[in-house]
């Protein structure tokens, strides 16, 4: 078990290394030229010097990419991501207050998700054929695919403009309250440790229309999973000997949901990573301030630090992702260590 | 036995939207009341019998830009979706059927390239290569080859080792023959489902990146920076600039994920 972790965390780490380094290389290469940005119009050759300079592009490419790694000063290696070259604070700091509204969001769609794929998805598959059967069909096939940042304004449009019951899609609290201190930058969590409940409901309340958007996508998918595993395994040989032993409805469903689970998961590790970059449409939509709204602005700020970065965190976050997901898998069916 | 043939509702929906989409993706600007690039004089005006979607905030006729629209959205996603199949559908081929170090290489290649965050790295390609229909289709088209590499080569293997190959190759024809004429015959199934499938989420990407400003340039007719143009008035009731073109690519987008979940299930029969 520890060996299995072990390996799947090297491995990882090597792929998010390259996958860091290739990024590396394809922003260098492609022809853009940030220096351009940041000394304006009609610089003097000086001028383009020094900005190139101060930027480290007229280093060597291998030489930029030492540096950025960690080997002269600070780098990778010893946990920096550089400096912005928009805003000049440390890109981690900045990845530090962006990151958590991201994960907020999404693990809250997915726990919304969730508990609304499971239940009815385990109800259709015990009725195939049925109507609420074909209407997950449709729903599902229907939410597989949709432009999320055109229903969450339809969402905005109705529930804040024509029905007022939904705050104003700008950001995660209300203009005027003031924020609670960041401890750890996730706003339900700080406001709760403040002991400031009006900021923790206002942060719940700005929360609502922005899951309702990523969770009304999301449910396609999951509900579609949960029915296709559930029903294959309501067909199976142990459930029928269950059923034959005069086992309980209610024992019967739990031992299905437990089989059921794996393929559920796998989806949602496969989501959740998805949704990190994602996000991104949402984010913008309420004006959250997340990751991926940082990542827009890097890229078209041409802000190479901060593209490397964020797309570094992301990958490691993915991975660890991947990894719990699967040490479930492995607590629910051990069979999978095996392999 | 004769058996009464029905078609499938889904497939008949998508198809004729598909159609539509492609249809317009041709002719829409043609049969656009207006120039979709041309301010018409009245801005922000909703819906009358003389602008039927209204105007958007620029006095741009809204429904003669989404008619115009399929030529750059469902023109981009539907060139790079056909890229991607043929190119990732050759890739699969040959990691599947000749097994060697180059596959495995190429398989890691494509594992690291599924692992990107897809999102980000459009917008840092496009952004990078210059924000215009050509790269759009460059870059939608290398992230969408590696799902092509995986389910052909996943075909390919299972197919490699039935009868019918045996019977080929004892028939004299040549490994690459047979690879490409009957294997590759037998094991193109997958990629078709996943080719309509790609274009809806070639659509979605197109029309997201532009909505973030990191797609085509305004005043381009797309549906994404309609979208975007409309949203910041949505809340001031100004909603016909932004609902209109979200339900284009709502309806188009569907259409093709119908088309590819009806082969798909036509296909397992």
């Amino acid at each position: 078990m520890r060996r299995y972790v072990l390996r799947r965390l090297a491995v990882g780490v090597l792929q998010a290394l390259g996958i860091t380094i290739a990024v590396f290389f394809v922003i260098r290469a492609l022809p853009a030229d940030p220096v351009s940005r940041i000394v304006g119009m009609n610089p003097t050759e000086d001028s383009i010097r020094q900005a190139r300079h101060a930027l480290g592009l007229d280093m060597s490419l291998f030489q930029q990419l030492l540096t950025f790694l960690g080997f002269h000063g600070n780098g990778v290696f010893t946990g920096s991501l550089g400096t912005s070259w928009v805003s000049g604070s440390t890109v981690l700091s900045e990845i530090a207050i962006t990151l958590p509204t991201t994960i907020q969001l999404i693990i809250t769609s997915f726990i919304v998700a969730l508990l609304v794929a499971i239940p009815i998805g385990m109800a259709t598959a015990r009725r195939p054929g049925g109507k609420l059967d074909k209407g997950v069909f449709g729903y599902g096939l229907f939410a597989g695919a949709q432009p999320e940042f055109w229903w969450g304004l339809i969402f905005i449009f109705v529930f804040y403009f024509k029905m007022g019951i939904a705050p104003a899609p700008l950001g995660m609290l209300d203009p005027m309250l003031t924020a609670p201190d960041a401890v750890t930058n996730f706003v339900l969590i700080d406001s709760l440790i403040a002991g400031d409940f009006t900021a923790f409901k206002s942060a719940l309340g700005h929360l609502v229309l922005p899951v309702l958007t990523l969770s009304f996508l999301l449910v396609g998918p999951l509900l579609k999973m949960t029915q296709q595993s559930m029903s294959r395994v309501l067909s199976s040989e142990f459930i029928l000997y269950q059923q034959a032993s005069g086992l309980e409805k209610k024992s019967i469903g739990r031992s299905t949901l437990r089989s059921a689970l794996a393929p559920i998961i796998t989806l949602t590790g496969i989501l959740f990573g998805f949704m990190l970059s994602g996000a991104v449409l949402v984010e913008s939509v309420f004006s959250l301030n997340g990751l991926g709204q940082y990542a827009v602005a890097a890229v078209l700020n041409l802000d190479f630090p901060a593209v490397q970065g964020v797309i570094l965190v992301i990958s490691v976050i993915s991975l660890f992702v991947y990894l719990g997901l699967d040490l479930l898998l492995a607590k629910i069916d051990p069979r999978i260590l095996v392999k | 036995m004769m058996r009464k043939r029905k078609i499938d509702p889904l497939l008949l929906i998508g198809l004729i939207i598909i159609a539509g989409s492609l249809f317009l993706a041709i002719f829409g600007s043609s049969l656009a009341p207006y120039d979709p690039q041309e301010p018409v004089g009245d801005f922000s005006m909703p819906p009358s019998a003389d602008h039927w979607f209204g105007t958007d905030g620029s006095g741009l006729d809204v429904f003669s830009r989404v008619l115009a629209a399929p030529r750059v959205d469902v023109a981009i996603a539907v060139t790079a979706a056909i890229v991607s199949a043929v190119l990732g559908t050759g890739v699969g081929l040959y990691a599947g059927y000749f097994t060697g170090r180059i596959s495995e290489i190429v398989m890691r290649i494509s594992d690291i390239l599924q692992s990107f965050p897809v999102f980000i790295l459009a917008m840092v390609l496009v952004t990078l290569t210059g924000r215009n229909v050509v790269n759009l289709i460059f870059v939608l088209a290398f992230l969408y080859t590696p799902i092509f590499v995986r389910l052909t080569r996943s075909e390919v293997v299972t197919q490699r080792t039935r009868t019918y190959v045996e019977a080929a190759r004892a028939t004299g024809n040549s490994e690459f023959q047979i690879a490409t004429r009957h294997v590759l015959r037998n094991s193109l199934a997958p990629s078709l489902v996943q080719l309509s499938v790609t274009v809806g989420f070639g659509i979605l990407l197109t029309s997201g990146l532009s909505f973030v400003g990191a797609g085509v340039r305004p005043p381009t007719p797309e549906w994404g920076i309609m979208i975007a143009s409309g949203a910041p008035n949505i809340i001031l009731n100004e909603w016909w600039t932004s609902i209109f073109p979200g339900i284009a690519i709502s309806i188009t987008v569907f259409g093709y994920a119908a088309a590819g979940n009806a082969i798909e299930r036509w296909a397992r029969k």
